[in-house]
C-alpha cells in the first residue's frame, strides 16, 4: 500500500523564551529530535514508549497543531508541513484525533448530539436535515442507538464515551485517526469490545490508524507495524511480528520485558538502570546509554545510525548485532 | 492451613437501596498474598473501605465481620486493627497533600499511631525509605511532592504504609498510573518487602498480567459477589465461572478472538435475582434467574456457578 501519512526528520522545539510571572528565561526542549516514519494507507501503526518519550508532541505535530522546527511531513506524498498551526491544520484535515479521555473532551452542558453537529457545522454541512442523517447513520456505526444524540456525557459509560469520541471523529470522514491511548482506564471486557469496533471500523470506513499506547498487549494485538519512541527518537520500527519476536534494541527488550502477562512468567531480562530520561539532560551519544546494560565507550560519544535489521525492521543501536547472539526469553 | 491474619466472612454492604456487597468471603492467609479482581462497579472499593475501617457515612452492614487477628474490624470502627494495616493508594500524583514535605506528612502519621519520639520516628523514616530504594533516603524528609518522580511517590506512599510496622499491606491498583519499566520495579518491591517482613498482601486490581505476576491466589468479584476463587495459577490456566471465563477471554493476550462480553454490569441499586451474571451468561437456565447459587467446591476452587463444568458455547468465546 502507498504511503499516506509520512514525516521526515521531523524536529519539534517546545518551550523557550520567556515564560511565568516573573517572564524567567527557559530553555527550548526537543520533544521530538528527528523522526522519520511512513504510515501505509490501510494499516495500523503503533507507537510506543513511556511517559515524556515524544508520543504525544509527534502526534499533534502530525495533526498540525504543533508546528515543527525543521523536517517534514507529507500526506498522501505532498508536503504538507512548513505552515503555522491554524493553516496547518486546514491542510491537514484528513488526518484527525480522538483524545485519549473522551469523556474529557466532551462538553458536559452541552447534549451528545450538539457536540457531534458542531463538527460538521465547522467543516461546512450548512443542511441541518443532513447533519442529522450524517450523525444517527455514524451512531448506528460506532454501536449506539440514534437515541443517545440527546444524552448528557454524564449519562454515558466509559464505553459509551470512546464509542461516541470515535463518531465525533469519523463524521467528518478522516482517512487516518490518531488514536491516543484508545483503551486506557477501560475494564477489560469494554477495551475488547472497542478495541472490535477499531477493526470493524477500519474496514467499512477504509481508515489508516496511529495508535498511541504503552499496553503492550493491546498493541501486538492490533497493530501491523511498531515504532518504538525513547527521548524523543524512534529507536526501533518494525512489524508488531518483528518487533515482538525479536527486538533488537536493548529498550526494547527491556520494555517488553517489564510488562506482566497472563502465563506470569517472570522474565530474565535486567530491569533498567538508572532515572528516568528527561529531554531537559538529553545525554550525549546514544541517549540510551545511562540505562544500558550493553553501552561501551562508543555509545556515550557518537549517536547510532538507523542499520536495516531486515526487510522493515530498523534499529538504532551501535550494538543489536549482540542482541542477535545472545537471545534472551522475550515474551513470545 | 495457616491462620489467616485478615478473614472476611460472609459480608454485606448496603447504601441506601444499594446492594454494593453481598456474601463476600475471602481469607489472606499470614504472609500470603491475595490478588482481588474486577471490573468497575463490582465492589473492589467498598470491599476494600470495609478492610481499613472507613466506609461511608450511610453505609449498613447486615450481616458479616472483617476479622483481623481474631478481632471484627467492623465492631469497633477499625480501631483495633488501626496502624496494623498499611494502604498503598492507587494514584501516587493525588495522594500526598503538595503544599507539605513528604516526609512530615509522614511522620504525622507516626506521631498519632507509632510509639516513640520524633526523633526515633525521623531515624526509622529515614530507615525506612532506604527499604523502599529511595534516592538519598537523608535529603528526602525535606523534599516536597512534586520534586519526586511518579515511581518515587509511590515508594514514598509504600513508606507511609509501612511506617507503623503493620502485618498486612492493602494495595489499590497502585501501578495503574506508571509506566511498565516503573510498575515493574514497584511490583519488585512490594514483592521483596513482603517476603523480608513477613507482610501479608491484599491487592486489588483489574491487570490480570500483574495479578499473574504477584498473587498466589485470586478472588473474582462480579457485582458485588465472589465468582470465582482459588490458587491464581489454576483459575488463569482453567477458569471455571462463565465470567471469569469470558473476562479472560477478552484478554489481549488470549488466543481467542476479542469478545467482549454482551450487556453492562448491572448497577447496585438493580441487581438482578438469582445469579448476578445470568443476564448476560450463555449457560442460563431458567433456575439461574430464580436461585442465588451456591459456591461449589472443585478442586481447591470455590466456584459460585452449579454449571461450571459445562463448555460454553463458542460463540461466547469467539
Amino acid at each position: 500500500m502507498p504511503e499516506i501519512l509520512g514525516a521526515r526528520e521531523l524536529v519539534v522545539a517546545l518551550g523557550g523564551g520567556r515564560r511565568g510571572l516573573l517572564g524567567r528565561r527557559t530553555a527550548a526542549v526537543r520533544a521530538v529530535d528527528g523522526v522519520s516514519l511512513s504510515i501505509a494507507e490501510g494499516e495500523t501503526f503503533g507507537i510506543v514508549g513511556e511517559s515524556g518519550c515524544g508520543k504525544t508532541t509527534l502526534a499533534r505535530t502530525l495533526l498540525g497543531l504543533q508546528r515543527e522546527a525543521t523536517g517534514e511531513i507529507l500526506l498522501d506524498g505532498r508536503r504538507a508541513s512548513g505552515r503555522a498551526p491554524p493553516a496547518a491544520r486546514r491542510d491537514r484535515a484528513a488526518v484527525q484525533y480522538v483524545h485519549q479521555d473522551p469523556g474529557a473532551a466532551l462538553d458536559p452542558w452541552w447534549r451528545v448530539g450538539a457536540t457531534m453537529d458542531e463538527g460538521l457545522r465547522i467543516h461546512g454541512v450548512r443542511d441541518a436535515g443532513q447533519r442529522a442523517a450524517r450523525i444517527a447513520e455514524m451512531l448506528e456505526a460506532v454501536g449506539l442507538d440514534a437515541a443517545m444524540a440527546v444524552r448528557y456525557p454524564h449519562e454515558l459509560s466509559g464505553g459509551q464515551q470512546r464509542r461516541i469520541g470515535l463518531a465525533r471523529i469519523l463524521l467528518l470522514r478522516p482517512r487516518v485517526v490518531i488514536l491516543d491511548e484508545p483503551t486506557a482506564g477501560l475494564d477489560l471486557s469494554v477495551q475488547a469490545a472497542v478495541l472490535r469496533l477499531l477493526r470493524d471500523l477500519r474496514g467499512r470506513f477504509g481508515l489508516t490508524y496511529v495508535f498511541i499506547s504503552h499496553d503492550l498487549s493491546v498493541v501486538r494485538r492490533v497493530c501491523d507495524r511498531i515504532a518504538v519512541m525513547y527521548l524523543g527518537r524512534i529507536v526501533e520500527e518494525g512489524s508488531a511480528e518483528q518487533v515482538f519476536a525479536a527486538p533488537r534494541h536493548p529498550y526494547t527488550r527491556a520494555l517488553l520485558a517489564a510488562a506482566p502477562h497472563l502465563d506470569g512468567r517472570a522474565s530474565t531480562a535486567p530491569p533498567l538502570t538508572g532515572d528516568p530520561p528527561s529531554l531537559r539532560a538529553v545525554p550525549p551519544g546514544c541517549r540510551f546509554h545511562p540505562r544500558c546494560a550493553l553501552a561501551r565507550a562508543e555509545c556515550a560519544v557518537t549517536p547510532p545510525p538507523t542499520d536495516t535489521v531486515a526487510a522493515g525492521h530498523a534499529v538504532a543501536c551501535h550494538r543489536w548485532r549482540e542482541t542477535v547472539d545472545a537471545p534472551e526469553k522475550v515474551p513470545a | 492451613m495457616i491462620a489467616p491474619v485478615l478473614s472476611v466472612q460472609r459480608l454485606s454492604v448496603r447504601i441506601g437501596a444499594a446492594r454494593i456487597l453481598d456474601d463476600v468471603s475471602l481469607a489472606v492467609p499470614a504472609g500470603g498474598t491475595l490478588g482481588v479482581v474486577g471490573e468497575s462497579g463490582c465492589g473492589k472499593s467498598t470491599l476494600l473501605r470495609a478492610i481499613l475501617g472507613i466506609l461511608p457515612r450511610g453505609a449498613e452492614v447486615p450481616g458479616g465481620a472483617v476479622l483481623f487477628g481474631g478481632r471484627d474490624i467492623l465492631a469497633d470502627g477499625g480501631a483495633s486493627a488501626r496502624g496494623r494495616i498499611g494502604f498503598v493508594p492507587q494514584d501516587p500524583y493525588l495522594s500526598l497533600n503538595p503544599v507539605f514535605r513528604a516526609g512530615d506528612q509522614i511522620l504525622e502519621i507516626m506521631r498519632r499511631h507509632a510509639p516513640g519520639t520524633r526523633r526515633d520516628h525521623r531515624a526509622r523514616l529515614v530507615e525506612l525509605f532506604r527499604a523502599v530504594q529511595l534516592p538519598e533516603p537523608e535529603a528526602a524528609l525535606a523534599k516536597y511532592p512534586h520534586q519526586f518522580s511518579g515511581g518515587q511517590r509511590q515508594r514514598l506512599l509504600i513508606a507511609a504504609a509501612l511506617c507503623c510496622d503493620p502485618a498486612l499491606l492493602v494495595a489499590d491498583e497502585p501501578t495503574t498510573a506508571l509506566d511498565v519499566t516503573t510498575q515493574r520495579e514497584i511490583l519488585a518491591l512490594l514483592q521483596g518487602l513482603a517476603a523480608a517482613r513477613g507482610l501479608a498482601l491484599l491487592f486489588v486490581t483489574h491487570d490480570f498480567g500483574v495479578l499473574a505476576s504477584l498473587c498466589e491466589s485470586v478472588t473474582v468479584l462480579y457485582a458485588g459477589r465472589v465468582a470465582e476463587s482459588g490458587p491464581t495459577r489454576d483459575v488463569l490456566d482453567d477458569p471455571r465461572h462463565p465470567y471469569t471465563r469470558m473476562l479472560l477471554a477478552c484478554h489481549p493476550d488470549r488466543a481467542t478472538a476479542l469478545a467482549g462480553i454482551p450487556g453492562t454490569v448491572p448497577a447496585a441499586t438493580a441487581q438482578p435475582d438469582g445469579c448476578r451474571f445470568h443476564p448476560r451468561c450463555p449457560l442460563a437456565r431458567g433456575d439461574c434467574a430464580l436461585d442465588v447459587p451456591q459456591p461449589v467446591l472443585h478442586r481447591g476452587r470455590v466456584i459460585a456457578c452449579p454449571y461450571h463444568a459445562e463448555a460454553l458455547p463458542e460463540v461466547a468465546l469467539a
